[in-house]
């Protein structure tokens, strides 16, 4: 560790940063496609029992896709 | 503009001779939306039953019955036919009568025709079938059966059956096995019949047939191939009977259909020995008309006139009134719900916001050209009332996907030259190195502060709602409650300010520390949100649990930044792949070699920006209306309103 200059620590430094703020938007998306899997099935079957709700179901559906956008807002700012 | 149609409750008496002049007036005018009367045993609704359908009702029904067989039977659609003009109904009744039952005959006897031809056919197929396997038998199909001391098997075999008794072989290969055929005298059948099936033998059926097995096959292919021309024959006359009276059926169908739908109106009426009532709503503005048209209709015997509203009891239907510029919406409308009679119609916030949203997701002048010209290129394609809404929204997010495209000064991934981005830049450096990249914070805060204030609009119609449906405490409860979340969001807001300098926002942190390292404006900004709790909390204690949704749903609009640079990122990687990696370095020697490298260039570039455009619609359509629907509509919307649907026809082959 000793024998490192300062520009390899800088771009260590900003190797860590791409990779968390890959991580970021890697494990929530995984997160959020977990959790709308069940709720998506459950949406297409209520539909196609009574169309009407395919509003109400379209809303249940993209809700947890606000753990996505968090990653994502997390991702850009470690970025930029 | 923000409420729906202004609905009257009316009630129509009449004697019941006049039931079939009423029901006339009613479908004519196409304005009452029929209350069902149902039968209850509740006081003051005694001695009323249900209609009898008019007299004419089941023969009309049955009419429409055979007529609907027809056209089903050859696929008359009135979707495909364009109808120059329309057929006057007494013309069309007298044609009923004389014409429809011809054609009908014509119909069903050419059916009948095809359908004998095809179990003709079928049986034919059989026949074929059974006689195949002895193709190639060089024996007269005679030879194999009848006979009064011989047994005789045919059958696929494959190895030599193990035969003690006397007999007779012959065998033919074929593709499918070895057929063989086997005469033993009727004495040995059980013999013969145990040592086939010991060698694994597969009896066939014998024709029933005369000749070589070959010409017989021969002579039926020559006879299906005639009754396949027959039917062929049958289905082009049902074509040209289609070509030449599909314009006369579809008329009869929507005159038919409006007479048994008008026969069947009383069903929907209370009646009592002498009368009967129809009790429906028809809008504000056209009560007058109403009423008079109906006594005019049944020279003054009709009484008309216009019911009090229970606001408890009675479900108003809703029809929208909105400008000519946010029809298109109420389909993105209809889709979550129709709002309910009293509360606010959102519908013109949404046409104005949806479209500004998508431009700012997909911010680029070639892509919202190519999402205009889809729009109004598919207008001839796509048919229909709701495939017409729909195309004029993605209209008009096309067009604001141009103007946002200049504002980020973008197309097709570049940047437009000549043109400063006057909004934060959203241009990244893929492939070339430099630049300063995308203006990320700014872009995050313009997204937060667009949040803010479609919650804070969301809030605010959330106030009137309240304050116009619920009554007494309850209403100045749920009013604060509403002020409540907007205190909690601009303190919450006032109180990072004061502690952050962030971009886009004001700068609250040179104000100097009061208390405990506190300045003036993070006080103020606790103070809201304490006392927005307390309103919160007054109104529904249970509501505490939704707190962490302020923030989430005010970053929830980083999606618009969010999704729009990812457009803009694969823009950027189509570009540098099919103009950097594939075009660019053949330009520079060009090799006979290198112009086949530069169309697959063309190809990707093509391609891919075409890929990113449908990406980007259903992106920037989704996330735009789910912003609407999840931010914007959970703060004031309910729904669930009932349809308005008046009685009647929009006719379009047949005029009275």
């Amino acid at each position: 560790m000793a024998d490192m200059t300062l520009e390899m620590v800088q771009a260590s430094q900003a190797g860590m940063k791409a990779l968390g703020a890959a991580i970021a938007v890697g494990a929530t998306g995984i997160a959020t496609g977990i959790a709308e899997m069940s709720i998506g099935s459950a949406a297409v079957g209520a539909t196609a029992e009574n169309k009407d709700i395919f509003g109400l179901a379209l809303l249940f559906v993209v809700i947890p896709e606000t753990i996505v956008i968090f990653g994502l807002v997390v991702a850009l700012l470690l970025l930029f | 503009m923000f409420t729906p149609e202004d609905m009257s409750k009316v009630l129509v008496v009449a004697p019941k001779d006049q039931i079939e002049a009423v029901v006339k007036k009613l479908y004519s005018l196409n304005l009452f939306h029929i209350e069902d009367y149902v039968e209850q045993e509740e006081e003051g609704y005694e001695g009323y039953r249900i209609g009898m359908p008019l007299p004419h009702g089941s023969d009309t029904s049955r009419e429409l019955l055979k007529l609907r067989a027809v056209t089903n039977a050859i696929a008359v659609q009135a979707d495909d036919v364009s109808q120059k003009e329309r057929i006057a109904s007494s013309r069309l009744r007298s044609r009923i009568e004389q014409d429809l039952p011809s054609v009908e005959e014509e119909v069903e006897s050419l059916l009948n025709r095809r359908s004998r031809l095809e179990a003709e056919a079928k049986e034919i197929e059989q026949v074929i079938e059974t006689l195949s396997p002895f193709a190639n038998v060089a024996v007269d199909l005679d030879l194999l059966r009848g006979y009064d001391n011989l047994a005789v098997f045919a059958g696929y075999i494959n190895a030599k059956p193990d035969l003690d008794v006397p007999h007779e072989v012959l065998t033919a290969s074929s593709k499918s096995g070895n057929l063989l055929i086997l005469w033993v005298s009727a004495g040995y059948r059980n013999e013969a019949e145990r040592a086939l099936l010991d060698a694994q033998f597969q009896a066939v059926p014998i024709p029933d047939e005369s000749g070589m097995a070959q010409d017989r096959v021969h002579y039926y292919k020559g006879k299906l191939s005639d009754v396949e021309k027959e039917i062929e024959g049958v289905n082009h006359a049902l074509d040209s009977l289609k070509e030449k009276h599909q314009g006369f059926l579809v008329a009869c169908d929507e005159l038919l259909s409006t007479d048994a739908e008008m026969a069947e109106a009383p069903l929907r009426f209370a009646t009592t020995d002498n009368a009967f009532l129809a009790e429906g709503w028809i809008p504000g503005k056209d009560v007058h008309t109403f009423i008079e048209g109906m006594s005019v209709a049944t020279g003054g015997r009709a009484f008309a006139t216009e019911l009090a509203i229970d606001m408890e009891k009675d479900v108003i239907p809703v029809e929208y009134d909105n400008t000519s510029f946010a029809k298109p919406t109420e389909f993105l409308m209809d889709i979550y719900s129709r709002p309910k009679y009293t509360e606010i119609d959102p519908t013109l916030m949404v046409s104005i916001i949806f479209p500004i949203f998508f431009g700012l997701i997909l911010g680029d002048v070639a892509y919202g050209l190519l999402v205009l010209a889809l729009a109004l290129g598919l207008r001839k394609v796509i048919t229909g009332d709701e495939g017409q809404m729909l195309l004029k929204i993605l209209r008009n997010a096309g067009i604001s996907s141009i103007i946002f495209g200049f504002l980020f000064s973008e197309f097709l991934g570049f940047g437009i030259p000549g043109i400063e981005p006057l909004l934060p830049n959203r241009h990244l450096s893929i492939g070339h190195g430099g630049g300063h990249g995308p203006a990320v914070p700014e872009l995050m805060m313009m997204t937060v502060w667009i949040g803010i204030l479609h919650i804070t609009l969301g809030r605010i119609f959330g106030i009137v709602n309240h304050a116009r449906q619920d009554h007494g405490k309850h209403r100045t409860l749920a009013v604060l409650a509403n002020v409540g979340w907007l205190l909690v969001m601009y303190g919450i807001l006032i109180a990072i300010l004061s502690m952050f300098a962030l971009p886009l926002m004001p700068d609250l942190t040179g104000w100097p520390a009061v208390m405990a390292g506190l300045t003036m404006p993070a006080f103020i900004g606790l103070g809201m949100l304490i006392v927005g709790v307390l309103f919160i909390v007054r109104d529904s204690a249970l509501e505490i649990v939704e707190l962490p949704t302020i923030l989430s749903h005010v970053l929830s609009y980083a999606r618009i930044v969010g999704v729009g640079l990812s457009s803009v990122a694969i823009a950027g990687v189509v570009n540098l792949i099919a103009i950097g990696m594939l075009i660019e370095p053949q330009l520079e020697h060009l090799t006979a070699f290198g112009v086949v490298i530069i169309i697959v260039g063309a190809v990707v570039f093509i391609i891919g920006h075409i890929l990113n455009t449908i990406l980007g619609m259903l992106g920037g359509g989704l996330q735009s209306m789910r912003l609407h629907y999840v931010e914007f509509f959970t703060k004031f919307y309910k729904g669930g309103g009932k349809k308005y649907d008046p009685f009647g026809m929009i006719k379009k082959f047949s005029e009275d």
